[in-house]
């Protein structure tokens, strides 16, 4: 199985003939290029074309992150995979306005009841849920009969305010409070690892969406504009309270990261270094954690249930099966 | 979006139709999958010494020696199981090559079972290879891919998954 490759040092990326390797601070780090799905670049980090090409020739994805954490884009490797027809099919769907919202119709519903699977899960451990879950049902009850995208993502923005102040209960942390969702760069701790997991979240959809036919600037939800990749976030809101969120539940929960794990300047909060590594140990654990799959008959990882996802899409587009979001059945 | 017939889709042809539209499609399979890794692998290795590539139209052909003054094309698969999937890959190989004024016999190496078949175009093996060319021309046409079926041979096809989902 390939793996990602996390670099978080500052230094120079190189290729020697047909090897890669980092050159930091702490010497020369070898990239086994056969084993490398992608790379995820947090440092500072310097690289030529000659890289590039390697990397390219070898599909590899380079992913960037700023100073906070979060995803500033990706160097994503021309197509290995082509198929017109499936281009064709995924435009058709987005031109079509009705084909393209009840695509987008899915996406929101599949995160709608992922969230509620989480919240329920803590409903039944005795956190107080109830009025948040029948706000949230009541939103999620209108989902069907929206009849745009605009209005259909407003009902999306709503159902994450009432999550995210769940948030508070279910961690029960004076140190962890949700207060309002800000973004880039976040003010609070809590915003700061939403911020952080959902960017790694992108990237990890983006990945896996580099294995199929599908273009990742084709989005139904996010609405495309062809400069911005936009796939990858439809499809990663289905699969973000299901492993993001329990990922932060997980490392406030058991105190793997602290408040003094932040610090702070002019523009707002930053994950330690170690911290974020915290993380990401957590997060590519719970990508590995696998489940019982029902029509595969076998288990498969969280990481292949999203590579699942988008070949549920692709069947949608062919006009094969109407495609049904995964959700999560605890 | 027409395609024309090529040795893989003849083999297809023998295992699903439904892998047959997909692959003359650009869908192709996951490309992590054990099974493709495998035949990659031994694709590269075996038979190593008289090896040669022919390529000629949109055939590509595995092998070719020399058998005593006669053309020998070979075809080199992983197991036999899919022997007479196999066989019709190759049938079409003889069949384009006499289309272009060249009588060659077939071989199948199936080298992990040190295993060799002969194979021949008689007229009806011709007669075979036509209608399945039609029938293929046929399928990639169709605006929809046939209707997945389980079939025992989805357990070690690279569309496994996506069949599945
Ligand atoms: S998985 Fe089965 S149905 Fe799908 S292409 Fe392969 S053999 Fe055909």
């Amino acid at each position: 199985m390939k793996k990602p490759v996390y670099i978080f040092s500052d230094g120079e990326l190189h290729r020697k003939d047909n090897t890669l390797y980092f050159e930091g601070e702490n010497g020369r780090k070898f990239i086994p290029v056969e084993n490398t799905s992608e790379i995820m670049i947090f440092g500072e980090v310097n690289l030529n074309k000659r890289f590039l090409e390697f990397i390219s020739q070898s599909e590899i994805i380079l992913h960037f992150f700023n100073h906070y954490g979060y995803y500033v884009g990706s160097f994503y490797p021309r197509e290995h995979l082509n198929s017109g027809y499936m281009i064709l099919k995924q435009a058709e769907n987005y031109i079509d306005e009705k084909k393209r919202l009840y695509i987008a119709q899915k996406f929101v519903e599949g995160a709608y009841r992922n969230i509620r699977q989480v919240l329920k899960y803590y409903q039944n451990r005795g956190k107080n849920l109830d009025d948040i879950i029948y706000a949230i049902e009541r939103l999620g009850d209108l989902i069907v009969g929206t009849s745009d995208v605009n209005e259909l993502m407003a009902i999306e923005g709503n159902i994450r305010e009432y999550y995210y102040k769940s948030f508070d209960e279910i961690l029960g942390n004076s140190d962890f409070e949700f207060d309002v969702r800000s973004k880039r760069p976040p003010k609070n701790s809590l915003n700061v690892l939403i911020s952080f997991g959902n960017s790694l979240m992108y990237t990890t959809v983006l990945s896996e969406v580099y294995k199929t036919h599908l273009d990742p600037r084709i989005g139904y939800l996010h609405s495309t504009n062809f400069r911005r990749f936009t796939l990858n976030l439809d499809v990663s809101e289905i699969f973000k309270p299901i492993v993001v969120d329990r990922v932060i539940f997980t490392v406030v929960g058991k105190s793997i990261i602290k408040k003094d794990d932040f610090d702070g300047d002019a523009e707002g909060l930053v994950l330690k270094d170690k911290a974020k590594m915290a993380f990401i140990e957590e997060y590519e654990d719970k990508l590995k954690t696998t489940i019982k799959h029902r029509t595969l008959g076998n288990n498969v990882s969280y990481r292949r249930l999203i590579r699942l996802e988008l070949y549920k899409l692709e069947k949608h587009l062919m006009g094969e099966e109407e495609y049904q979001p995964f959700v999560a059945q605890w | 979006m027409y395609e024309e017939v090529t040795g893989s889709l003849m083999q297809s042809y023998n295992i699903c139709k439904r892998q047959v539209w997909l692959m003359a499609h650009q869908i192709i399979p996951d490309q992590e999958h054990p099974y493709i890794e495998m035949g990659r692998l031994i694709d590269d290795i075996s038979y190593d010494r008289d090896r040669k590539k022919l390529n000629f139209e949109n055939v590509v052909i595995d092998l070719v020696r020399n058998d005593n003054g006669n053309l020998l094309v070979g075809e080199v698969k992983k197991s036999s199981k899919a022997e007479k999937s196999a066989k019709m890959q190759l049938l079409f190989y003889l069949y384009k090559l006499k289309q272009n004024g060249i009588v060659a016999k077939g071989q199948l190496f199936f080298p992990e079972e040190r295993k060799k078949v002969d194979v021949y175009l008689t007229s009806e093996a011709e007669l075979e290879i036509i209608n399945a060319m039609k029938d293929i021309t046929d399928i990639m046409s169709k605006d929809k891919a046939p209707s997945f079926e389980k079939i025992p041979y989805c357990k070690n096809c690279g569309y496994k998954e996506f069949c599945l989902s």
